[in-house]
C-alpha cells in the first residue's frame, strides 16, 4: 500500500512541479490526436455527408467496409503503415517512419471511418423533412449538403471528438510507426507502457493520471454538445 | 393570360403503383386553384411536382411557356415558394430560418436581413427575430415558414393543406396573407385542401382530385361499381350508365352535378342514361339550388337558383334526369 501512496504522491509532484519531461509527452499526444482528428474531420465530413445523400451502386459495400473499420485492431494499422513506411516499403523513401507525421497518419487512417461512420449516421437520422426543406428554398446540391452539414452540426462535432478520443489513447500505432522516441515521437500511452516496464511507476502514474485528464475534458466537451444540441 | 403551368399526360408512380394521372391541366397565372379531394387523393404529390421537388413519372410540363428540363429544373424551383403541412424549421433563429433561401439566391447579408425582417413584418412576427424557431408554437411555426416563402418574392406560391393543425383565426388570418399577396403581385396561388368550405371564399377555381386522377365534378355524384360490355357501360350497384364512349379501366363514376338534366313533365324519357326518381332534397346556396333526387342512385343537382325549373319541384315531387354525355368521367 505504501508503494502506491508513494507512487500516485510522486506522480502528482510531476504533474504539478511542471515536469518538462512529462509535459512535452503530454504536448505530443495532443497535437499528433489533434492533427489527425482534424485531417479526418476534414475529409470524413464532406465524405460521410455524400455518402449519406447519395445513392449509388456499390454503396452497401462502401457502408459494410466502413463499418468493419470501426473495429479496426490499432497495431494491424501499425503494421500495414510499418510495411509502408519502413526503409524497405514503397514508401520508405520518404522518411515518415518514427516521424510524429508517421504517426498522424496511421492515427488518421484510424479515425477516417469513425468520423465517416457517425457523420453518415448523424445525418440519416435527421428529419427527413429537413431535406425536403432545403430542396424547396431553392438549394443546389452543394448548397444542400452544406445546410444539413450545418443543422447536424452538434453530432458531427461529436463524431469528431469520439475519433479524438479514440486516437488519443491508442499505443499500437505510435508505438509501431512512432518508436517511442523520447522527445520526438514519445506519447503518453507508449511513455506509460516504457514506464511501467522500466519499473518508473510514478512516471507512468502521472501520464495516465493526465491521460484520465484529457479523457474527461472530451467527455465532457461531448456531454456540453449533446446539451447544446438538445 | 399566361399560363403559370401548363401540363401534359402527367403521371407519377412509386414503383409500380400509379399514384398520380392528372392527364392535361391547365393553372393561369395570378390564379388562386384549390386542389380538393380526400387524403390519398393525390393532392400533395401533385403539390410537389408544381414545387419542381418530384419529377413526374412521364409527361410535360411548361412553366410560363418554358418546358420543364433538366438543367432548369433549380431555377424553376427558385421561383416556386411550398408551404408544408409541418414545415420544418432549422435549428436557429426566426430571421435566420427567414434568410436562408434569400442567402441561397446570392442576396448580402444586409439585404437578405432587411428582407427577411420585411416579410417577418408582414406575417405580425415583427419582434420575432432573435427568438429560437424550435420554441415556437404550431400556429407562430407556421407563420415563420409563410414568411420564409414570402421573402423570395415566388411566382407561384403552393400551400399545402393552410386550414390544417390551425384554429379558425390562424387560418383566416394566412389566407388573408395569401389573398392580399395574390392580389397585391399577382402571384400564383395552388393550395390542397379536403375541406373546400374552410378555403372556398378566396379560390377562383376548385381541382377535384380522386384517386389520383382529375374529376371534373364535385364529389357528391361519386359511384363506384365496374365496367361491363367491354367498357361501354358502367355498372353502380343500383344502376347501369351507358358511356359515351368505351374505356379500358375504371372502378368509380362521377357524374358532373351542373350536367344533369331534370324533366318534370316527361315521366319516363326514353334517352339514354334516364332516370326516374323522386326529390327528396332541395337547398339554396351562393346563387345555386342543390337539388337531391333519389333515381337508384341518389343524385346531386346542380342549377341557377333562378331556374324556372324550381318552381315545379317540390319534396316527393316524382321527376326523370338525364345525364349528359359530357357529364361522366370514368376512373
Amino acid at each position: 500500500m505504501k508503494f502506491f501512496v508513494d507512487a500516485v504522491y510522486n506522480a502528482m509532484s510531476l504533474i504539478f512541479g511542471f515536469d518538462r519531461e512529462v509535459y512535452l509527452v503530454v504536448w505530443t499526444s495532443l497535437k499528433v490526436s489533434g492533427i489527425a482528428a482534424f485531417l479526418a474531420a476534414v475529409c470524413g465530413i464532406p465524405l460521410g455527408t455524400l455518402l449519406a445523400l447519395k445513392q449509388f451502386r456499390g454503396k452497401q459495400g462502401i457502408l459494410l467496409v466502413l463499418n468493419t473499420l470501426m473495429a479496426l485492431p490499432t497495431v494491424v494499422v501499425g503494421l500495414f503503415f510499418y510495411a509502408l513506411l519502413s526503409r524497405r516499403g514503397p514508401l520508405g523513401d520518404m522518411g515518415l517512419l518514427f516521424t510524429p507525421e508517421g504517426i498522424v497518419i496511421g492515427l488518421f487512417v484510424l479515425s477516417l471511418p469513425i468520423v465517416v461512420n457517425l457523420t453518415l449516421a448523424a445525418i440519416q437520422g435527421m428529419d427527413p423533412r429537413l431535406f425536403l426543406t432545403c430542396k424547396l428554398l431553392g438549394a443546389g446540391p452543394a448548397q444542400q449538403a452544406w445546410m444539413i452539414m450545418r443543422e447536424a452540426r452538434f453530432a458531427v462535432t461529436a463524431a469528431v471528438v469520439i475519433a479524438f478520443g479514440r486516437v488519443i489513447s491508442e499505443v499500437g500505432i505510435a508505438m509501431m510507426l512512432g518508436g517511442n522516441i523520447k522527445g520526438f515521437t514519445r506519447t503518453m500511452t507508449t511513455a506509460i507502457a516504457l514506464e511501467t516496464s522500466k519499473g518508473e511507476f510514478e512516471l507512468g502514474l502521472a501520464l495516465g493520471l493526465l491521460l484520465l485528464t484529457v479523457a474527461f475534458i472530451v467527455n465532457a466537451l461531448l456531454f456540453f454538445i449533446q446539451r447544446g444540441q438538445g | 393570360m399566361t399560363p403559370a403551368y401548363r401540363m401534359k399526360r402527367i403521371s407519377f408512380h412509386y414503383g409500380e403503383i400509379p399514384v398520380l394521372e392528372v392527364g392535361d391541366l391547365q393553372i393561369a397565372s395570378g390564379e388562386i386553384v384549390a386542389l380538393a379531394g380526400p387524403n390519398g387523393a393525390g393532392k400533395t404529390t401533385l403539390l410537389h411536382i408544381l414545387a419542381f421537388v418530384t419529377s413526374p413519372s412521364s409527361g410535360e410540363i411548361f412553366f410560363f411557356n418554358d418546358r420543364l428540363e433538366k438543367h432548369n429544373v433549380l431555377s424553376f424551383r427558385r421561383r416556386v415558394g411550398l408551404l408544408l403541412q409541418n414545415p420544418y424549421l432549422f435549428n436557429t433563429t426566426v430571421l435566420k430560418n427567414t434568410m436562408w433561401g434569400l442567402r441561397l439566391r446570392g442576396y448580402s447579408r444586409a439585404v437578405a436581413r432587411e428582407k427577411a425582417s420585411r416579410s417577418l413584418q408582414r406575417v405580425g412576427l415583427s419582434g420575432f427575430e432573435y427568438r429560437d424557431a424550435r420554441k415556437l408554437s404550431g400556429g407562430e411555426t407556421q407563420r415563420v415558414a409563410l414568411s420564409r416563402a414570402l421573402a423570395l418574392d415566388p411566382d407561384v406560391l403552393l400551400l399545402d393543406e393552410p386550414a390544417n393543425h390551425m384554429d379558425r383565426e390562424s387560418i383566416e388570418r394566412t389566407l388573408e396573407m395569401v389573398q392580399e399577396f395574390n392580389k397585391k403581385h399577382g402571384t400564383t396561388i395552388v393550395l390542397t385542401t379536403h375541406d373546400i368550405p374552410k378555403i372556398q371564399h378566396i379560390v377562383h377555381r376548385v381541382i377535384h382530385l380522386r384517386g389520383g386522377m382529375v374529376v371534373p365534378s364535385l364529389p357528391e355524384n361519386l359511384f363506384s361499381g365496374q365496367l361491363m360490355e367491354d367498357g361501354s357501360v358502367f355498372q353502380t350497384e343500383r344502376i347501369s350508365v351507358i358511356l359515351p364512349s368505351p374505356v379500358s379501366k375504371g372502378s368509380h363514376i362521377a357524374v358532373d352535378p351542373t350536367k344533369i338534366k331534370i324533366d318534370t313533365t316527361v315521366p319516363r324519357s326514353t334517352l339514354p342514361n334516364s332516370f326516374t326518381g323522386r326529390v327528396v332534397s332541395l337547398t339554396s346556396e351562393n346563387g345555386f339550388a342543390s337539388i337531391g333526387i333519389h333515381a337508384g342512385e341518389r343524385f346531386r343537382v346542380r342549377a341557377d337558383a333562378d331556374s324556372s325549373l324550381l318552381a315545379d319541384l317540390h319534396l316527393g315531387r316524382n321527376v326523370c334526369i338525364t345525364l349528359q354525355s359530357d357529364s361522366m368521367f370514368v376512373f
